[in-house]
């Protein structure tokens, strides 16, 4: 097998310049017309930025329709999408509209956030670089995973998924190069629903089960 | 003095230095000027003391320079910071003239260094207009607001606009803090030195010596304000919420803050402090010099509960530090503090003297949520606001501005 190359990255976030959304009929109208950045970041990338909370919902429009809107039928619809089960973003997008369309569709009223509570339009740049060292052996994967940044588990577990091979993170791409001996990894990759972990417990879980694969020493 | 990188290896992990060490390595020999309004006092000050070593460590070549103002220069550029924060400061043509006029002698002095740079970092309002002077400047400017800018006074947002509006781009610590700018804006919250006197581990005589030598009663609970005396921190509002506590439970207060050379109002509030305060000996009142740091370490420790009930707030550090001591914090429900505070998980956001009341009481009825809470604020901080991280997002502005573009992934 060639070695694995392992990348890390790092994230930085800006303003996409769109105005903020102070109702759910604003963020509709925004989320129809952003750009796939934007989407991508309030979906995919939250894991991977600066926060002080760890809320229950891993995207943005759901986290907001709960703290701000005052809206948990909504936060729950839309927290419970999994950006990374669709083929492409506008697929997501459709969807997300979809939700809110039907959302707005039942209430009484358009719901809205106070004056501070908008919700701000973000999109981010991911500077990736080599992290200066190979993994040779797939049985030294879990262990190498573990003295990982976030930045690699990152790169590698979640935003691999929408590089091709769509759908695949770069370790079961890497261990799919001998598929048959490796078949106990990659099953234990596969295990993890990786999407409602943070970004530390997700490289813990990652390094678990694949210690769990590799059997006793 | 800032410690070396590797000195931070036993609190983020090794993995995260040497992230670090890898970006720099891409921008080595880079030459990145940093420039503010005063050395010492202030959040600014406190980030630029470890970033410009660091930076140097990595490789880059960095250094940090201060302009110089008269007292009515430093009166004038905190009433800027003012109206950018929403207060109706009345600015005359006379005033930015002068405002002007110091800078542009700031600039005779600074010319080279900012014409070689290839990055410069303006940090708030104060030297901004140094952009408009240096006709030859070879690298990209950056503004950077750590203040809450969203809702300004608007004539003096407008000719702020005018100037920093040039810049090549520009950096705020949340999106609620922006403004719309005809450049890319870029959101790197700040961050806290874990290993700065301020910050790292005191010896437990230590901070009893700070007990002592402001007669604190080791008995009581003590609610600490840690701030400027400054009317956005609302050291009135914390003396009027200690007042409804203490009817029931037998607390101290310390309010402690030290001056800063660009902040001249600071002894006019200080004395509306003093008159609030009415000779109670269990609110100690205490101006302190500017290089108290392990003062103020030692009373964040002793605190039972961190409060920092603002009315307008940049990110406010004091609570990070706080969070850092492992102190759930009481805190005015604005500015960055929003961000860092969550209620019933790092502590709890208020509005009034009464809510920040309320909640003393709550939690000083509840001993183990004071525990509890703590220790979560202090994983967070680890995890998300320390130099390491605040250091990665300027390395990583650096390599997005020198590529320039909107792409979602480059790599270096």
């Amino acid at each position: 097998m060639t070695p694995f190359e392992v990348k890390d990255c790092a994230l930085l976030v800006r303003m996409s310049g769109l105005s903020p959304a102070a109702n759910l009929r604003e963020l509709r109208e925004r989320i129809a017309v952003c750009s796939e950045n934007v989407l991508f970041h309030h979906y995919c990338e939250t894991t991977l930025r600066t926060t002080f909370d760890n809320p229950d919902y891993r995207n943005d429009f759901a986290v907001w329709a709960k703290l701000y809107l005052g809206d948990r039928v909504l936060a729950e619809r839309l927290g419970i999408l999994d950006p990374y089960a669709f083929r492409s973003l506008e697929e997501l997008r459709a969807v997300t509209l979809e939700v809110i369309d039907e959302r707005l569709g039942e209430a009484l009223m358009v719901p809205w956030a106070r004056p501070g509570d908008e919700f701000f339009f973000m999109e981010a740049t991911t500077v990736v670089f080599d992290a200066g060292f190979r993994i040779a052996q797939p049985s030294r994967l879990g262990a190498f995973i573990r003295k990982m940044t976030n930045g690699s588990v990152y790169f590698h577990f979640l935003e691999a998924r929408r590089r091709p091979p769509f759908g695949v993170d770069d370790f079961t791409a890497w261990l799919m190069e001998n598929e048959e001996t490796n078949r106990p990894y990659i099953r234990a990759l596969s295990s993890v629903d990786f999407y409602f972990h943070s970004l530390p417990h997700l490289r813990r879980e990652l390094a678990r089960v694949l210690a769990e694969a590799k059997g006793p020493k | 003095m800032s410690a070396p990188l590797s000195a931070y290896e036993g609190i983020v992990g090794s993995a995260v230095i040497r992230q670090l060490r890898q970006l720099g390595e891409k921008l080595a020999g880079t030459r990145i000027v940093h420039v503010n309004s005063t050395r010492e006092g202030g959040g600014v000050a406190e980030i630029l003391e470890w970033m410009t070593p660091l930076m140097a460590e990595l490789g880059l070549q960095a250094s940090w320079e201060v302009v110089h103002g008269t007292g009515r220069f430093f009166e004038i550029t905190k009433s800027i910071h003012n109206g950018l924060q929403g207060h109706h400061v009345p600015i005359s043509g006379k005033d930015w003239k002068l405002y002007e006029d110091v800078i542009a002698g700031n600039f005779q002095r600074l010319r080279p260094v900012l014409e070689e740079a290839d990055i410069v970092v303006a940090h708030d309002p104060q030297p901004a207009y140094l952009l408009k002077l240096c006709e030859r400047r070879k690298g990209k400017w950056i503004w950077r607001a750590h203040i809450d800018i969203s809702r300004p006074f608007h004539p003096v947002w407008k000719v702020i606009r005018s100037i920093a509006g040039a810049y090549d781009a520009s950096i705020f610590s949340m999106a609620e803090f922006a403004q719309t700018l005809p450049h890319p804006q870029f959101l790197v919250p700040p961050s806290i030195d874990p290993l700065s006197e301020k910050n790292r581990d005191l010896d437990p005589s230590e901070i009893e010596a700070v007990r002592g030598e402001f007669g604190l009663d080791p008995s009581r609970p003590l609610l600490v304000q840690i701030s400027r005396f400054d009317r956005f921190k609302d050291p009135v509002g914390v003396i009027e919420a200690y007042r409804m506590v203490r009817k029931v439970a037998p607390v101290q207060l310390v309010l402690a803050g030290g001056g800063a050379t660009d902040d001249p109002e600071g002894k006019a509030v200080l004395d509306d402090v003093m008159e609030a305060a009415g000779g109670d000996p269990d609110i100690h009142v205490l101006l302190l010099p500017p290089d108290s740091h392990r003062t103020v370490n030692a009373l964040q420790r002793l605190a039972d509960v961190i409060v920092q009930k603002s009315t307008r707030e940049g990110f406010g550090l004091t609570v990070t530090e706080g969070m850092w001591k492992g102190k759930p914090v009481v805190g005015g429900d604005v500015g960055g503090i929003r961000l860092q505070v969550v209620n019933h998980h790092t502590g709890f956001l208020v509005n009034t003297p009464e809510g920040a009341a309320h909640r003393i009481r709550y939690l000083l009825h509840h001993r183990d949520r004071i525990t509890g809470m703590g220790k979560v604020a202090r994983e967070f901080v680890r995890e998300h606001f320390l130099l390491t991280r605040h250091l990665r997002e300027y390395l990583t502005l650096m390599l997005v501005i020198a590529r320039g573009g909107r792409e979602r992934l480059i790599e270096v």
